[in-house]
């Protein structure tokens, strides 16, 4: 019960939060008093509503660019995912392997993105290759560190207790391994999708054909303010929505054993 | 069943048999000595047996092999000579037999419900799937957890957590249960009230087991025989019958005499060496 008033206590809190940064835009907007500095929010949803009701300057509509990075951003992450779980899994079982990785990555994870996006670019051309490559420079090495600590944290013995009772190896993979990786999969699953979308952003600002940053590059050229902001704001929202709907709601399913202590219990 | 104070040849367990669950001859293991040469000797020639529903418990100091030699007649550690057999089946031990184990803490997997946790070693032994249900309500009520199934561990004490895994490893309806000072991590006061239950869910469950620890009282009040084990070289040097029948109190002064008896002995031989 506790968690739950927690819960719309919590819900309450960030929908103030949002309002004070939208009314704060709003006073913004009036007191610079030119929209093409600062438009204000209600003009802003104008637009978008506008943009994704109409054909748009490229002739076509805002939804193909969002399926475009949508795509894009989903197909990085999913392939910086699994090289990550793979090259992370890699290192628990192969000490060699973990003593050349462990002194490369922190080079990688030090390196800016917006260098690694340009790099991709000058190697791979403007194309969906150079944009793939580019996120998962970026983000494989994190989830790969992640991963192989996770390994680290396995508790031998409860593998132990599984090897006593005859368990074999996939089912010690399905039920004892995995769930203690969980967490650390679900935090370089967050890092990862965040770093995703922010990369693809850029990689589309600054090289790809199509998509949202492609669209904030196209009206960054015409020097208009407002469809610059509107598809930012179409751009946080839908990561927003992805972030707390999808993965948050995933999160919370696959720990519902840690809560257990908060819920009454059953005896 | 627990109020027959009958007292067989083999043991005053009632429904105790004189066939052998496990036994094990001549067994001896040794290490690689860490930093010098030659190797030391975990367990040294031990030679015990445990009949067919018996109550038989090793006691010894830590770190004098016991738990080695469990594992071994688990069938996890290996060893260089002499012979084990489990569940009248020759042979590499563990290899056919069913053994349940018991450990010093619960080792449970904290992110499946108590329903599925049992259900992971039913898999892991390949009993059929339709006879799981059956199986995991009929322990869980064994221990006194009934209607637990869909709780979480975490969602249980420490008590019960442990009861949940002598569950758990009765549920496989093991030839032999193996117990690893399976209560010396909770308080006194559980304990011995987990000492008074085991013995009640073993009168109704019938089990065989192989008890290891570290606390002589413990040993002489659960127990139908006790094996001491001394450490360096790790030698079973005495092997005591507990005659006194069943229900025991742990008070009783037969168990208490005996008690004293064996706590001068054991520390007689640990400190004659």
């Amino acid at each position: 019960m506790k968690g739950r008033a927690d819960g719309v206590k919590s819900a309450a809190l960030r929908a103030a939060s949002i309002a004070l940064l939208l009314l704060l835009w709003s006073v913004a907007s009036r007191l610079v008093n030119d929209p093409d500095v600062l438009p204000g929010p209600l003009e802003i949803c104008r637009i978008i509503a506008t943009d994704l009701a109409t054909v748009g300057p490229e002739g076509h509509s805002a939804y193909f660019d969002i399926g475009i990075t949508l795509a894009r951003i989903m197909i990085a992450f999913v392939a910086s995912m699994l090289a990550g779980i793979g090259i992370g899994l890699a290192m628990a079982l192969s000490a060699a392997l973990e003593r050349v990785l462990i002194a490369v990555i922190p080079l990688l994870l030090t390196m800016p993105s917006i260098l690694m996006v340009f790099l991709a670019v000058m190697w791979f051309g403007f194309s969906e290759v150079g944009g793939l490559v580019a996120v998962m420079a970026v983000v494989t090495p994190y989830v790969a560190v992640n991963i192989f600590q996770g390994t680290k944290a396995t508790d031998k013995s409860l593998i132990e207790m599984g090897v006593t009772f005859k368990a074999r190896t996939p089912l010690l993979i399905r039920k004892v391994y995995l769930p203690q990786l969980m967490p650390y999969i679900f935090s370089a699953f967050r890092y990862a999708f965040g770093m995703t979308w922010k990369v693809v952003a850029l990689a589309e600002t600054f090289g790809l054909k199509y998509g949202i940053g492609y669209m904030f590059f196209f009206w960054f050229g015409q020097f208009n303010m407002t469809q610059v902001l509107a598809w930012i704001v179409i751009f946080v929202v839908l990561m927003l929505i992805l972030e707390h709907g999808v993965f948050a709601r995933l999160e919370r399913r696959a720990f519902a054993w840690r809560d257990a202590r908060r819920r009454p219990s059953l005896a | 069943m627990m109020s027959a104070p009958t007292m067989s040849e083999q043991t005053a367990r009632p429904g105790a048999s004189i066939l052998t669950a496990v036994a094990v001859r001549n067994l001896t293991k040794t290490f690689a000595a860490p930093g010098a040469a030659g190797r030391f000797t975990v367990l040294d020639a031990i030679t015990l047996s445990v009949g067919e529903g018996e109550f038989v418990s090793i006691v010894g100091p830590s770190g004098c092999g016991k738990s080695t030699l469990l594992n071994i007649i688990a069938g996890i550690e290996s060893h260089e000579s002499g012979a084990v057999m489990v569940g009248s089946r020759a042979g590499h031990a563990g290899s056919q037999a069913r053994i349940g184990y018991v450990f010093q803490s619960p080792r449970l997997l904290n992110w499946l419900t108590v329903q599925a946790n049992i259900e992971f070693v039913l898999e892991a032994q390949n009993i059929p799937r339709p006879r799981w249900q059956e199986l995991v309500a009929k322990h869980l009520a064994l221990v006194g957890l009934a209607g637990q199934e869909p709780n979480y561990p975490l969602n249980l004490s420490g008590g019960m957590q442990q009861r949940l895994a002598i569950a758990r490893a009765l549920a496989i309806e093991p030839d032999v249960l193996l117990m690893d000072e399976p209560f010396s991590h909770l308080d006194a006061i559980t304990a011995r009230k987990m000492r008074f239950d085991l013995l009640d869910i073993l009168a109704k469950a019938r089990t065989t087991i192989l008890f290891v620890t570290h606390d002589l009282s413990e040993a002489v009040f659960l127990s139908d025989r006790v094996y001491m084990m001394s450490i360096r070289p790790a030698r079973i040097f005495k092997e005591v019958r507990v005659d006194v029948s069943r229900p025991r109190r742990p008070e009783d002064s037969r168990i208490l005499d005996l008690e004293k008896t064996l706590v001068r002995e054991f520390f007689g031989a640990l400190e004659a060496k």
